[in-house]
């Protein structure tokens, strides 16, 4: 397996991270968090012509066509920043589901184009991840529905919203009845997209988590050597520095499963479930940790509203259960490890 | 060892049992499992109230000798009372550093004049205490405080200068003790003193700080030639006496904490099976080692609390603030989990938390606070296993 990203990708990444640096920094998640309707459509607006919006619609659909590796990169950068708008909800998995759905689907390539346009805000809602980013700001939801797919518009269903622990967030429930008016796909196409939808929602909550990870690691790392007690930079005592280097550690060997996992999506493998969800429980560890650690590194300081490390703890935390709980994913690494005939033995050790 | 209670103590424990029933009642009855760790900022007056009603009763500062207003209680009855307060849900003490800390030390250090100036406020709920340790520059190394205390030759009064800072509930405080220096161009845990210091006077300006709850319980304190009633103890012997209040910190009152945390944990299992994760065996596995932790944690406070000739006890006071506050942070983390993807929700806008949340957020700062783990863990090796001390830069 090779793990080098494309040029492309790379240099795509670089713009996107370069965009986010100076047009999110941290006073402006602050403000976000002061509004009533979270994130903003200037924001998006943005990133839209970053090229986010139609990164993964196909070229058909007036889009890049990049596959899953590439979001692989890009969610971490969305994490590094805490970026609280739900692009990748509609630019990756939404797109994601859509192109999916056999073509000629209702409005199928009408959404994608106005998704490769940046026109159009779809959330994706599923039993696993009841709680809905930005759903108060859709147009539309896909909505799973024992295995169907339905699409309804802002005006037919109802936004039970809801405050979160991380103030950039808005998170609410949807309230809807599934008719065959609403249904798109039925069970037969939507159970295996349904199944793929769930991966790429995990994967990007993954990648985000281990961007934030990143984050909160750079922070603790340039308060420990700014910080002086004992006549030193705390940076230089074992034990402050052992906690950043297990955290360093968290992230390093958590980012080969992402991308392992991103690959596994794009390439249709038939175990994708297992590495998506190794990826979302080693990349979320890596964050839960970064932010244990980082606070610990911070003090009392840590523990304040004024410092920006609180911003990224509640994301990180808040994004722990969102598309399934630690629990959920080590459900399905087990299934998948002590199924009946499964491949055991050494050569087999290797494989994937 | 010994972990019974005798039938003096069982009559004991009815009457507090008793007295709780009776009085936590009418005004008093909202005040049911409020104000404890992460929900200090909730009802001040109403709590400080209580601290007047259960000084009425002879409730509070039990442990003090009878001379100065206490029961002279023993330790079998501050266990019972610790466990009876926390089974009735009764509010988190508002007096709990006077009682807890400024009182064993004037008790220890003071001089009778002392005693009978600052004890009575403390013993009837009257006068709140808060502690002035910490500095921006004197966090972990407390010893490298700068506030400076300088004696007025006229008046023959120490004036205090400089800032403190994480001072907790200094808002709700009449009182606060403060380390300052007394000599100047001293440096470390020389040239320090011990004072008690006025909160309500013009040279005191008290900041709120927003913690990342949204709440403020603690504060920046800045003092601008404040003049301080009184020292206690010699100018130079602050930092014996400020050690010394430390280790107060891990007395009888742990096991007040530890009724905390098991109503807390109890409140989790209800909730786990409630909602269904109870039946996850990872669940199950967690909250199983949480009750097994707190159980470790009360056996050893009872050994730590018994008087007994076991060399190991200065082992086990050592090592018991890096127990809880790491079982704690971890039983903050398992709320969270137990709750699955709600965990997230607030209670309601702006920002207001669910009990779950604050118990999660609050437990972020218990390993930091009272002497982060870092520091525990220096002190076990450096004290308790007599190893080499750490390099300092000064
Ligand atoms: C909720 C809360 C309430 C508080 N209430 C009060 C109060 O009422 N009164 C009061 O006086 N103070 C109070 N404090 C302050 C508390 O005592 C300090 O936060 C604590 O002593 C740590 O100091 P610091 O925050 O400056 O961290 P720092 O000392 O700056 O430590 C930062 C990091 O460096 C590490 N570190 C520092 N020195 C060493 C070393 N030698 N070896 C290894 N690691 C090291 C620490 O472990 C920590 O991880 C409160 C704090 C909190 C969070």
């Amino acid at each position: 397996m090779d793990f080098t990203f494309t040029e492309d990708q790379l240099a795509f990444k670089e713009a996107i991270s370069r965009f986010l640096k100076t047009e999110v920094p941290p006073e402006v998640l602050r403000d976000i968090c002061d509004t009533e309707e979270g994130s903003t459509s200037e924001l998006r607006q943005k990133m839209a012509e970053q090229g986010l919006a139609a990164l993964s619609v196909p070229e058909n659909q007036g889009g890049l066509g990049m596959d899953d590796t590439a979001w692989s990169l890009l969610t971490q950068e969305l994490g590094y920043y805490a970026i609280p708008d739900s692009m990748a909800d509609t630019a990756y998995v939404a797109s994601g589901l859509l192109t999916a759905l056999p073509e000629g689907t209702q409005q199928r390539e009408q959404l994608l184009e106005m998704i490769a346009e940046g026109s159009i805000r779809i959330a994706v809602v599923h039993g696993v991840n009841p709680l809905v980013v930005d759903l108060h700001l859709a147009d539309k939801a896909l909505v799973e529905h024992e295995g169907e797919v339905h699409l309804v518009s802002r005006e037919q269903f109802d936004c039970e919203r809801n405050t979160s622990i991380d103030s950039s967030r808005r998170v609410s429930r949807l309230n809807f009845s599934a008719s065959s008016a609403s249904k798109i796909a039925g069970a037969d196409d939507g159970s295996g997209v349904w199944a793929e939808t769930l991966n790429r929602g995990a994967l990007a909550v993954a990648g985000k988590s281990l961007g934030l990870a990143q984050r909160m690691l750079d922070l603790s790392v340039d308060y420990a050597i700014q910080r002086k007690q004992f006549g030193k930079p705390i940076g230089s005592f074992q034990a402050v520095k052992h906690k950043l280097a297990d955290v360093v550690g968290g992230i390093e060997t958590a980012k080969p499963t992402l991308y392992r996992a991103a690959y596994a999506l794009a390439n249709g493998d038939a175990r994708a479930d297992l590495y998506v969800s190794h990826a979302k429980l080693a990349c979320c560890q890596a964050a839960m940790v970064a932010a244990r650690h980082g606070i610990q590194v911070h003090g009392a300081m840590g523990y304040t509203w004024e410092a920006d490390l609180q911003m990224f703890m509640k994301r990180a935390w808040a994004l722990q259960a969102s598309w399934g709980t630690a629990e959920f994913h080590r459900q399905r690494v087990a299934d998948d490890i002590l199924a009946d005939g499964v491949a055991i033995g050494p050569q087999y050790t290797f494989e994937g | 060892m010994k972990l019974t209670f005798n039938a003096e103590d069982e009559r004991f424990r009815d009457e507090i049992a008793q007295w709780l029933e009776t009085n936590l009642q009418g005004e008093f009855a909202k005040l049911k499992f409020r104000g404890g760790p992460g929900d200090e900022h909730m009802f001040s007056e109403e709590r400080k109230r209580w601290e007047q009603r259960l000084a009425e009763g002879g409730w509070t500062c039990i442990g003090w000798p009878e001379a100065w207003g206490g029961r002279n209680a023993s330790i079998e009855q501050q266990v019972i009372f610790a466990e009876e307060y926390a089974r009735a849900g009764a509010p988190g003490r508002v007096g709990h550093i006077g009682e807890g800390l400024t009182g064993p030390t004037i008790l220890a250090f003071g001089t009778d004049e002392q005693k009978a100036r600052y004890l009575p406020g403390i013993l009837n709920g009257t006068e709140f205490w808060c502690q002035g340790y910490s500095e921006p520059s004197a966090g972990s190394d407390l010893a490298n405080v700068r506030t400076r205390a300088v004696q007025n030759a006229e008046t023959g009064k120490w004036e205090i200068t400089g800032q403190k800072i994480w001072t907790s509930l200094a808002h709700e405080s009449e009182w606060c003790f403060v380390l300052a220096r007394t000599e100047s161009g001293s440096v470390a845990h020389r040239g320090l003193g011990f004072f008690l210091v006025a909160m309500d006077q013009p040279g005191v300006d008290i900041r709120p700080i927003e913690q990342m709850t949204g709440t403020s319980e603690f504060n920046e304190v800045f003092f601008d030639d404040a003049i301080a009633a009184d020292l206690i103890g010699e100018p130079g012997q602050g930092w014996h006496i400020a050690m010394t209040l430390l280790g107060f910190e891990r007395g009888v009152s742990t096991l007040g904490q530890q009724m905390q945390f098991q109503n807390e944990l109890n409140e989790l299992i209800r909730l786990a099976r409630s909602n269904g994760a109870a039946r996850n065996p990872n669940i199950r596995q967690r909250l199983a080692e949480a009750h097994t932790g707190l159980r470790l944690m009360r056996y050893n406070a009872m050994r730590m609390l018994s008087d007994t000739e076991d060399a190991g006890s200065e082992s086990s006071a050592l090592v018991y603030k890096l127990h809880w506050s790491s079982w704690h942070r971890n039983l903050g983390a398992l709320a969270m989990d137990v709750l699955g993807p709600e965990a997230e929700m607030l209670e309601s806008a702006p920002y207001n938390l669910t009990r779950m949340q604050s118990l999660f957020l609050f437990t972020r700062a218990d390993t930091i606070y009272g002497g982060t783990n870092q520091i525990q863990r220096n002190i076990i090796a450096e004290r308790g296993l007599g190893m080499p001390k750490e390099a300092k830069g000064r």
